[in-house]
């Protein structure tokens, strides 16, 4: 497919322009008036009673409208990851609570008609709390007395295949414990909604989500209206990754509007964002794996402690799409995964880029490379023993792996990084030491094969101008959907990208699509947009011939209408032609869904150098390499690289949100909460194994999660690798790295030799 | 208070309370929405103008203070054709979501403008306090020095 115009180019982005030149208009940039303001009462306390609200002050403020508390809120309660009615997920949240689980529960909001009017009166608002004991440590409260009146402490779940394997002669095995950091998203653009009540009694929801089918379901579920009287408008969107994707502020925002019939804008600041919507869950990984003499893996077990925040949410989703992932990346006959999602007194957790699989792969690929030391191996050698092939099943029955290119994501890059010469090199001992390391990932590409359906439908229209629009649900969430579905429609019907518009969701004139998430965009609703060009392709040129009385067969329709004969007629005037001889649109509607699911694989290497005086880690240089099937735009592709790898750089190095005893966050601010920076980032290379996936367009398959998947595991993998320790809490702040190198130095000069045997297969075990 | 501004070459007479900020000025006051605002304390670098020359968090700069001051945001400074440096930011795809990319560009102009001809480090410390979590950073610094090319042939 060399010849392909349009695919596998470097197109801009369809909004970059308006982007650069600040003519963007986010939510919050509409024009003031028109609306009114609302400010959350959030609260203070991590557990405890509402004893009283009062808003006599608050009410003095010019410009207040009304304020809102529990007894506003429906008796309703929900879950901000459903999207069908059959899902079973506990139903648990209200929109505003008398009986706080979190700091940042809401526990109200005060209308007003400025939003610093909104504000003022918010401070004014008096709440009398009586304050419980809280739980934050998601270890303790698998054993703690459950805060969540009635709603279960634990769910558990579990994966497994094979038949189990004891260790026999000549076989080694290892366990290893690794916590993971609960992460803010830190999209730029905090969260915010608009609502109000439209012609016809429709309550209108601009929002900028992930999932505009969702929202309008939990809406309409919690405010029991019909789902037709409810419409959702994604709103342009200034970040997400996973944050905005479960329904997050909308109720509360619609439930004003409900209330009061007026339009309404509710906007968070930053440490609103941090501690009332959500975070990447917090985990805590126990893996076994046993090895035979060689190397290869006979049997792992894999526990997990997923750590749902206050709240169910998707938190439980997030723990069973760790324990799939654990079955699609390495052949072991024998695997058995449990994980038991608990409850803290902290903000919920959910989706967040990788939903899971960061988490599950820093657990696993960080208990590879102590495994690999233990074996005395290298451990790109020891992986390489054990990572899956193109066509290998899934063990537990999900989805073939598909075009499976691991191997050659790990071999390529090992060249390319040098690894043989890099990872025989000394770390040296002075101040500094520097060393390298990799991970291994895989991730999915949508919702086949899980209990979830993954359908959508697209209409696409040829208007009389030979432009193109392709009305579908979905939603930019800065990493290029609208482009690259505009090169898969024009690469078909050879249209300009510049020509074609596609629309982002509303629910009220898009066709049904579950959700911009799940990786499914690309691989799903790319492959959608191909389906439905060639379907209306097909249409085109039957009306064409039909219109003009001649021979579809002789007709090409390659950016403009091409007869046989020679003669030439435009899109936009053959569209006109139909209309006036057929009296017909040429348009189409298609419904998809894919039947296969396979995996994406990316590998990871870092170089890093650590300062053994400060404990500062740095990483000096990095590698990401990905099996994406087909790169579509390799510029944007590359972009959700940088991207994914400097969040990941975050989770291994600095990004924890953490709270005190009393369940207060220590890290609600920028300023306490260190972000990777520019002058923070390694160059990073990127190597694209492009061998084309069947199924996806024109062979293509995901990238936005996977890329940021296995990127934490390979810094620590190469600072474990400098120090010669077995760090394994994340991140690796200064503070771990210098108590690590203590404890290691201790060890040195109380049990002699204590370094050596770290090496030797018999010791060193950590069970 | 009675303040005099110039904004992006306009001078404005402006009634602000001692404690409106300036990023509040802008955006409400004079609806240029270009200035984001990301953490309300200084440390994202979304609300990023240039004031006299310097690149300033206006989230954190009270608009009083800018009394006789020449402020300039990302919409002033584009007239009839982009600016070399947002070119360079089509160019290098440096835009994901688009939030942080306004306080880049002007953090990006205000270093350019003193230091025509960067180092690349120069370039990260000088965008060390704008944040922006979707492109890691480095189409964004390549961006920077291809427009400083771009400028210095200009
Ligand atoms: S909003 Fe001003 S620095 Fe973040
Ligand atoms: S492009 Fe999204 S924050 Fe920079």
């Amino acid at each position: 497919m060399s010849d392909l115009r349009y695919v596998g180019r470097d197109i801009a982005r369809n909004d970059i322009v308006q982007k650069v030149s600040g003519q963007m208009r986010y939510l919050a940039d509409l024009r003031p008036g028109g609306t009114c303001h609302a400010r959350l009462l959030l609260s203070p306390v991590a557990h405890g009673r509402v004893k009283a609200i009062d808003g006599t002050e608050a009410a003095k403020v010019p410009g207040f409208i009304r304020l809102f508390t529990a007894e506003d809120s429906p008796r309703r309660r929900y879950n901000s990851a459903l999207f069908l009615p059959d899902q079973q997920d506990l139903k648990d949240q209200p929109v505003f609570t008398d009986r706080p689980l979190f700091v940042g529960d809401m526990i109200g909001a005060v209308l007003a008609e400025t939003d610093e009017a909104a504000r003022r009166a918010a401070a004014l608002v008096r709440v009398d709390i009586e304050p419980f004991e809280a739980v934050t440590d998601p270890v303790t409260a698998l054993s703690a007395p459950s805060f969540r009146d009635g709603f279960p402490q634990i769910v558990e779940g579990r994966l497994s295949c094979g038949e189990g394997a004891a260790p026999r002669e000549g076989h080694a095995e290892l366990t290893t414990t690794v916590r993971t950091p609960k992460i803010h998203h830190a999209a730029m653009e905090n969260h915010i909604c608009r609502s109000h009540l439209d012609y016809d009694d429709v309550l209108v929801v601009q929002s900028p989500c992930q999932m505009i089918f969702t929202v309008r379901f939990v809406l309409s579920e919690l405010f029991d209206r019909p789902i037709n009287r409810v419409r959702v408008i994604k709103a342009p969107m200034g970040g997400t990754f996973g944050g905005k994707q479960e329904v997050m502020i909308e109720p509360a925002c619609a439930l004003m509007t409900l209330a009061t019939g007026l339009p309404v804008q509710l906007n968070l600041d930053r440490n609103e964002t941090i501690n009332a919507t959500r975070t990447r869950a917090a985990s805590v990984g126990t893996v076994r794996t046993v090895v035979d003499g060689e190397g290869y893996f006979l049997h792992r077990e894999t526990d997990v402690v997923v750590d749902a925040g206050a709240y169910a949410t998707g938190g439980h989703r997030v723990a069973m799409a760790m324990g799939k992932k654990l079955f699609r990346l390495y052949r072991i006959p024998s695997q058995t995964f449990r994980t038991r999602t608990t409850f803290t007194n902290t903000t919920p957790s959910g989706a967040c880029r990788g939903y899971g699989s960061p988490q599950i792969h820093a657990i696993t690929e960080i208990h590879i490379d102590l495994l690999a030391r233990k074996l005395a191996l290298d451990p790109a050698v020891l992986r390489l023993k054990n990572l899956v092939e193109p066509g290998d099943l899934d063990p537990t029955g999900a989805p073939p792996l598909g075009n499976a290119r691991i191997k050659d994501c790990l071999l390529k890059g090992m060249e390319h990084f040098r690894w043989n010469e890099r990872i025989a090199a000394e770390p040296g001992d002075g101040r500094y030491r520097r060393a390298v390391g990799l991970a291994c990932a895989t991730h999915g590409n949508g919702y086949f094969g899980s209990p979830y359906p993954d359908f959508l439908s697209m209409a696409i229209r040829l208007c009389e101008d030979g432009t193109l629009l392709v009305n579908a649900g979905l939603h930019e969430l800065g990493n290029g959907t609208l482009t690259v579905v505009a090169q898969i429609t024009g690469e078909v019907l050879g249209l300009d990208p510049s020509r074609i518009v596609v629309t982002e969701g509303d629910t009220q004139t898009a066709p049904f699509d579950v959700g911009c998430v799940a990786s499914r965009v690309t691989y799903v609703c790319g492959a959608c947009a191909y389906e439905a060009a060639e379907k209306l392709k097909t249409l085109f040129r039957d009306q064409i011939a039909e219109a003009t009385g001649k021979d579809a067969e002789g007709i090409e329709l390659d950016g403009e209408v091409r007869f046989d004969d020679g003669k030439r007629l435009s899109y936009g005037d053959a569209v006109c032609l139909i209309a006036k001889v057929l009296r017909q649109e040429v348009g189409i509607y298609h419904n998809y869904a894919p039947k296969a699911n396979p995996a994406s694989f990316g590998v990871h290497f870092a170089e890093v150098e650590v300062d053994c005086l400060t404990g500062l880690s740095r990483v000096t240089d990095f590698l990401a390499v990905h099996d994406v099937g087909k790169a579509i735009n390799p510029r944007l592709l590359k972009g959700q690289i940088y991207g994914g790898v400097q969040m990941g750089l975050g989770m291994a190095l600095s990004e924890e949100l953490a709270y005190d005893r009393s369940g207060r966050p220590k890290n609600d601010r920028f300023s306490r909460y260190p972000l990777v920076n520019a002058p923070d980032m390694p160059p990073v290379d990127v190597l694209l194994i492009e061998e084309h996936e069947p199924g996806g367009p024109y062979g293509a398959k995901s990238i936005g999660e996977i890329c940021t998947v296995p990127t934490a595991a390979a810094v620590v993998n190469a600072v474990n690798r400098a120090l010669v320790t077995e760090l394994t809490e994340l991140p690796l702040t200064p503070e771990r790295i210098i108590a690590a190198l203590a404890e290691r130095e201790s060890n040195k000069t109380g049990r002699g030799g204590q370094e050596q045997v770290m090496f030797s297969r018999t010791t060193g075990d950590s069970h | 208070m009675k303040i005099s501004i110039t904004v992006n070459g306009r001078l404005h007479e402006a009634d602000v309370a001692p404690t409106t900020r300036l990023v509040d000025l802008l955006r409400n006051g004079l609806g240029l929405t270009s200035v984001k605002e990301g953490c309300s304390e200084g440390e994202c670098g979304a609300c990023t103008v240039i004031v006299d020359g310097k690149a300033v968090t206006s989230c954190t700069t009270l608009a009083f203070q800018m009394d006789g001051k020449s402020v300039t945001t990302l919409e002033g400074i584009a007239e009839e054709t982009l600016h070399p440096l947002q070119q360079a930011f089509i160019d290098h795809d440096a835009v994901q979501c688009g939030f942080c990319t306004p306080g880049m560009i002007l953090s990006a102009k205000a270093l350019l403008d003193a230091n025509p001809h960067p180092t690349r480090d120069e370039v990260c410390r000088a965008l060390e306090g704008n944040l922006c979590r979707c492109t890691g950073y480095l189409p964004i610094v390549e961006a920077v020095l291809d427009g400083a090319e771009r400028l210095s042939r200009s």
